[in-house]
Formats: structure tokens, C-alpha cells, sequence
């Protein structure tokens, strides 16, 4: 025996594994990931045939002043992404904090909720501001950063961001893997090969196809492994 | 017991970190509900229970002690015609549970030197 005795409470390293492990369990039966990624897999995917028709792409007026870019304008940016993603984060605040109450515990989610509409805000402004700025200037090309910073202030950007939160608050390892992975497939962007030959106005489709079937497969993946820990 | 004597300040650091434990934090079991309230922000009675596998009774006396402590708030309603119970962990318990992990750790590093030391 060492003068250092164990104390009445119980090996400490026992009762600090104990704590972790209640900790773990509890995050465990607060985590609403799936649901989330599902949500907003609905809301990519959705906005498909909504990005296609409101797409708005000015060439006559471009051509004639002698410029050879269109001035292509989506504007479900403005008018279909920000409600819709308002309403997702809503609907999985609600949902997270129904389930927590149900299970007996308190929520963790409002951070996520709030960083994402948050972000949504300032994605629906950001938006708004290069509008009126190119409605007076000639169009231009945007060099490789401005590209990125485009892709990551967009809603595809902002929800990778708030999902970068909910990784952080949910303890998540494997959902921060999952969302710098997503982050990496909306930022380059990487299409599968995937190039449908129906003009210009179709450039979106394929990023968005596969930003919503990243997500999707997220919530089913995510799902599987809960069912399975459970 | 006030919520001061329920959380001492940490030891000095020459002084072995069981002086600094409190008996009130440092028993299994009220550490796990400190754990969970800390974890879960709020956590029903029932919740709990099921963790930490007591009975009804048992989990009532470890709450009263944690209480009187100061170091978690219970709040008492009605979902429907259901009474539920929720704790809530109070800055004190916050403050309390931080410094006996922060004990634990130590006492764990001076377990192994000291384990160490008599090895050579």
C-alpha cells in the first residue's frame, strides 16, 4: 500500500470513467443529427426545381454592350432559401427539444439553431448586397477565392458551418468528419462527373444534386448507427 | 450546509489533493446526478433513476443532500396529469463538480509518480 490510500468515494480513476461515461450516455440521448441532416437534405433537395425556374439570366444586355459573361441572377436566394432554411432550423429546434423533454433531459441544439439563422441572415444579406452592386457594374469573373467565398456564404456554405456547431455541441466526432466532408464537396466543388448538357442554366444542378445526396446520406447513415447503438 | 462549504476552494499546490475533496461531490452517486445535470442542463427525476440505477428513495436522499449543499435546484410541475421532477445544476454544483474532477485528475497523477517512484 502507498501513502496515497484510496479515498472513501471509490477508485478515482473508477468515478472519472464513471463520469465519462454518464456524460457520453446523456449526449448520446440529446443528439438529433439525423434529423437535422434529414431536414436539410429536404430543404437542398427541394430547392432544386425552385433554383431552375426562378433563375433569372440577363445576356441580351450584356452581349450588346460588347461583354461575353451573362449576368445570371438566382433568385431563390433570395426568396425560397431563407424562409426554408429559417423554417428548418425552427422545425429542429422544436423537434430536439420535444425529444429531450420526452427522454427527461434539457436540449443542447440552441446554439445550432441560432448560429444557422444567424447565418442564413447574413448569406440572404451578403446575396442582396453583390445584387444591387452588379446591377450597376458590368459582370466580371470571380478569381478561385472569390468562388470559394461565394460556395461557403451561400445556404450549401452557411448550413456546413452551423452543422460545424452542432459537431461541437453534441461532442460529435464523427459528424464533424461528416461535415468537413461535405464542407469539401460544396467548397471545390466536386460533381461525380456529373454534367447535364441543358445549357448554362443548369450549371447548379449537379452541385446541388450532390450537396443534397451528401446530406441525405448523412441522415441515413447517422440514423443507422443510433438504431444500431441503441 | 452552505454552498460555499460544498465547494472548497482548490488545495495548495503542495497539498495532497484528498484534503481538498468534499464528501458531499465526492460519493459516487451524487457525482453522477452532478454529471448528468451538468451534462443535460435539466434532467427529469425519472432519467435519473434509470442511470443511475436506484430506487425511487435512494435517488430522493442523495438529491435533498445535493440541495441543502446548494449545488442543484429541483423544480417540481405537471406535464398533463403526470408530475415530473427537474433538477437544474446551480453555479455552486457547476464550480463543485469542476474542482472534483480537477481533484481526481490530480490524485490520479500522483497515484502513478508515486506508483513509479516505488517501482525504481
Amino acid at each position: 500500500m502507498t501513502t496515497d490510500s484510496v479515498p472513501v468515494g471509490g477508485d478515482p480513476r473508477r468515478l472519472l470513467s464513471d463520469v465519462r461515461a454518464l456524460a457520453y450516455r446523456v449526449r448520446l440521448d440529446q443528439r438529433v443529427t439525423w434529423v437535422a441532416l434529414l431536414v436539410l437534405a429536404a430543404v437542398t433537395l427541394a430547392a432544386i426545381p425552385i433554383d431552375w425556374v426562378s433563375l433569372d439570366a440577363d445576356c441580351g444586355r450584356v452581349f450588346a454592350a460588347g461583354g461575353t459573361e451573362c449576368h445570371v441572377r438566382r433568385l431563390g436566394l433570395a426568396f425560397y432559401w431563407p424562409p426554408a432554411l429559417l423554417l428548418a432550423y425552427t422545425a429542429i429546434a422544436v423537434y430536439a427539444v420535444r425529444v429531450a423533454r420526452v427522454r427527461g433531459l434539457g436540449a443542447r441544439v440552441m446554439p445550432y439553431v441560432l448560429t444557422g439563422a444567424a447565418l442564413t441572415v447574413l448569406s440572404a444579406t451578403a446575396w442582396l448586397l453583390v445584387r444591387v452592386y452588379l446591377d450597376s457594374h458590368p459582370p466580371f469573373t470571380l478569381p478561385y477565392w472569390g468562388l470559394v467565398l461565394d460556395r461557403l456564404i451561400g445556404p450549401a456554405g452557411t448550413i456546413g458551418v452551423a452543422l460545424l456547431v452542432l459537431a461541437w455541441l453534441e461532442r460529435h466526432p464523427a459528424l464533424l468528419v461528416f461535415t468537413l466532408g461535405y464542407l469539401a464537396v460544396v467548397l471545390v466543388p466536386i460533381d461525380f462527373g456529373l454534367h447535364p448538357q441543358w445549357g448554362y442554366l443548369t450549371d447548379f444542378l449537379a452541385p446541388q444534386i450532390v450537396n443534397g445526396a451528401v446530406l441525405l446520406l448523412g441522415a441515413v447513415g447517422f440514423a443507422v448507427a443510433r438504431r444500431r447503438h441503441r | 450546509m452552505t454552498a460555499e462549504a460544498g465547494t472548497p476552494g482548490p488545495p495548495a499546490p503542495s497539498a495532497h489533493p484528498v484534503t481538498g475533496l468534499d464528501d458531499v461531490v465526492h460519493q459516487r452517486v451524487r457525482l453522477g446526478i452532478l454529471t448528468i445535470a451538468h451534462e443535460a442542463r435539466r434532467v427529469e427525476f425519472g432519467y435519473l433513476r434509470t442511470q443511475l440505477e436506484l430506487t425511487g428513495g435512494n435517488l430522493s436522499k442523495h438529491l435533498s443532500v445535493l440541495e441543502e449543499a446548494g449545488l442543484i435546484a429541483v423544480e417540481k410541475g405537471y406535464e398533463g396529469r403526470r408530475g415530473r421532477t427537474w433538477i437544474t445544476l446551480t453555479p455552486a454544483g457547476s464550480r463543485a463538480l469542476a474542482e472534483e474532477v480537477g481533484r481526481l485528475k490530480l490524485l490520479i497523477a500522483r497515484v502513478e509518480t508515486t506508483g513509479a517512484q516505488e517501482d525504481r
